[in-house]
């Protein structure tokens, strides 16, 4: 199969990545099809950050390819059908801004200099802004919302241009139960109604468990897949 | 106002509250970006700029623009090979201040208009001098503009605005650039020493207590202008520096905010 003929949403194939010497990565490969949930687990340190940031082109691996859509990263343009969810994204910030303008920032990629949002643009921002339960809370301070409602301002931010592959990396520290809960309900809804891709970075089984189609380990540098109903993990490469 | 009857004055007001007005429009990314000094780094350049001007006889905006936009790129590009924004920031800082002062040297009777530069002597200002102030300023006003929802992006989340497709590394550029545009404009009437101080002030009093990045960014303006207007008064009635009366009204304006909230808070403590 080519990639051309069948592109997946995401693919590493053969990445080895390493910020100085010790390479992180080692030749792991990865594939993600259009509308899969996968979730990536591993323990600290172990790349799973580093894998996510190869895969939307914020970093460049030193060997293998890294394609987005069937397209390889560096060349690819359609940046709207991305989503992107840092780790510890930057909800203290020191200046004032309302989690409106928060979520608007996801639109600042389709737009061009001199141009403001079309109406479509605002019906999106409306759209997030209601699926993430945002609405009444727009024009507060993001800072004066709690840990779970600044998390769902930036998954609304993510979300805003309508994506097709949505990376969360570690959506759930700092956010309690509750709005853990509703998180996992969004998140299916995107998955079940609207068919996105989505890869999951957690240490929490219980924010996937039920919904990944797969779940993937970083273990040394490479991947290996776990099998989301038993523990014990098999080595076969994915 | 009586005092308005004087040209010169007419003059310093125009000056100085314009480039007031407009620093903290560009000041607000740069603070978001913790890099508040980097007005400051492109002060030290604008200072051999305009050193390197008088020795070869040439406007003073020119050489320090010309200088700043050196700086800028070098800046950007010192980033890109990974000598971190602070090494980088202090090379371009004290190469600046060296080398305005060696060529200052040089410039025989210019010496002393060199210095003049760095505190800003907004009393002496001709209108045509003024005109180009305020176009600069007004180029700084249309590029924010233009650039607004992307400078908001990359303000907040570089990564994310870099995922969303936001052309980062040149918006860092232009960035830097119209930083570079606001000391240049502001080193006559409020100094390249000072002119940064009204990029970073204002915008820390606004944020106390705005609740929208827009909100911040227009009340940061209103602060600044009103700054100007205020320490150019002061400055003319007890006969001191204009620049320094500008940055000490905004400071007082920034402790005054910051005590209200204090007080405020306390006794609202008090009483529940
Ligand atoms: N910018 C960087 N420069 C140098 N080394 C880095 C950098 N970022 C990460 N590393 C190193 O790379 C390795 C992988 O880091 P990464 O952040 O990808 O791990 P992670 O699995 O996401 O960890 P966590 O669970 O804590 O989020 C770590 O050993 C880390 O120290
Ligand atoms: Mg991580």
């Amino acid at each position: 199969m080519t990639a051309m003929a069948d592109p997946s949403a995401l693919e590493f194939d053969q990445v080895t990545f390493g910020y100085g010497r010790l390479p992180v990565l080692r030749e792991a490969s990865l594939r993600i099809a259009e509308g899969e949930f996968v979730a990536v687990v591993g323990p600290n340190g172990s790349g799973k950050t580093t894998l996510m940031r190869l895969g939307l082109g914020l970093l460049q691996p030193s060997h293998g390819v890294v394609r987005l859509f069937g397209a390889d990263v560096s060349r690819f343009r359609d940046r709207w059908r991305l989503g992107y969810v840092p780790q510890r994204a930057s909800a203290a910030t020191s200046l004032p801004v309302s989690v409106a303008e928060v979520v608007r920032t996801g639109l600042a990629g389709q737009l061009r200099p001199g141009r403001r949002g079309t109406r479509r643009h605002r019906e999106r921002l409306e759209h997030v802004l209601d699926l993430m339960g945002l609405a009444a809370v727009r024009r507060q301070r993001l800072s004066e919302l709690s840990g779970g409602q600044q998390q769902r301002a930036l998954i609304a931010r993510a979300l805003v241009t309508g994506p097709r592959l949505l990376v969360l990396d570690e959506p759930t520290t700092g956010v309690d139960a509750e709005a853990r809960a509703i998180l996992r309900e969004s998140l299916e809804h995107l998955v079940t109604v609207e068919g996105i891709a989505v890869v999951y970075v957690s240490h929490d089984p219980e924010g996937f468990a039920g919904i990944a189609d797969r779940v993937v380990e970083v273990r040394a540098g490479r991947l290996v897949r776990v099998d989301p109903q038993a523990p014990a993990p098999t080595s076969q490469s994915v | 106002m009586e005092i308005l009857q004087f040209g010169f004055m007419q003059r310093a007001l125009v000056a100085a509250t314009v480039i007031a007005a407009v620093a903290p429009l560009v000041g607000a990314f740069i603070v978001q970006r913790g890099q508040s000094l980097i007005g400051d780094g492109m002060g030290h350049m604008a200072f051999a700029g305009v050193g390197l001007a008088f020795l070869v006889g040439l406007n003073p905006l020119v050489g320090a623009l010309a200088l700043t936009a050196v700086a800028a790129v070098a800046l950007a590009r010192l980033t890109r090979v990974g000598v971190g924004g602070d090494l980088s920031l202090a090379l371009i800082f004290y190469g600046g201040i060296a080398a305005g002062f060696f060529f200052s040297s040089r410039a025989g009777g210019g010496q002393n208009q060199v210095l003049s530069f760095l505190f800003g002597s907004p009393l002496n200002l001709g209108w045509d001098e003024v005109a180009a102030v305020t176009a600069l300023a007004g180029a700084v006003v249309v590029i924010v503009i233009a650039l607004y929802p992307q400078l908001v992006a990359l303000a907040f989340d570089e990564a994310a605005a870099r995922v969303a497709g936001v052309p980062t590394q040149g918006l860092v550029l232009a960035l830097t650039v119209v930083v570079a545009l606001v000391v240049v404009a502001g080193m006559s009437s409020i100094g390249l020493l000072l002119i940064s101080a009204m990029m970073v002030i204002p915008v820390a009093t606004a944020a106390q207590v705005a609740s929208s990045y827009r909100a911040t960014l227009l009340l940061a303006s209103a602060i600044g202008a009103a700054s100007a207007v205020i320490g150019l008064l002061v400055a003319f009635y007890a006969n001191a520096p204009t620049g320094a009366a500008i940055v000490l009204v905004a400071l007082g304006a920034y402790c005054a905010t910051a005590l209200t909230r204090l007080l405020a808070g306390s006794l609202q403590r008090a009483s529940s």
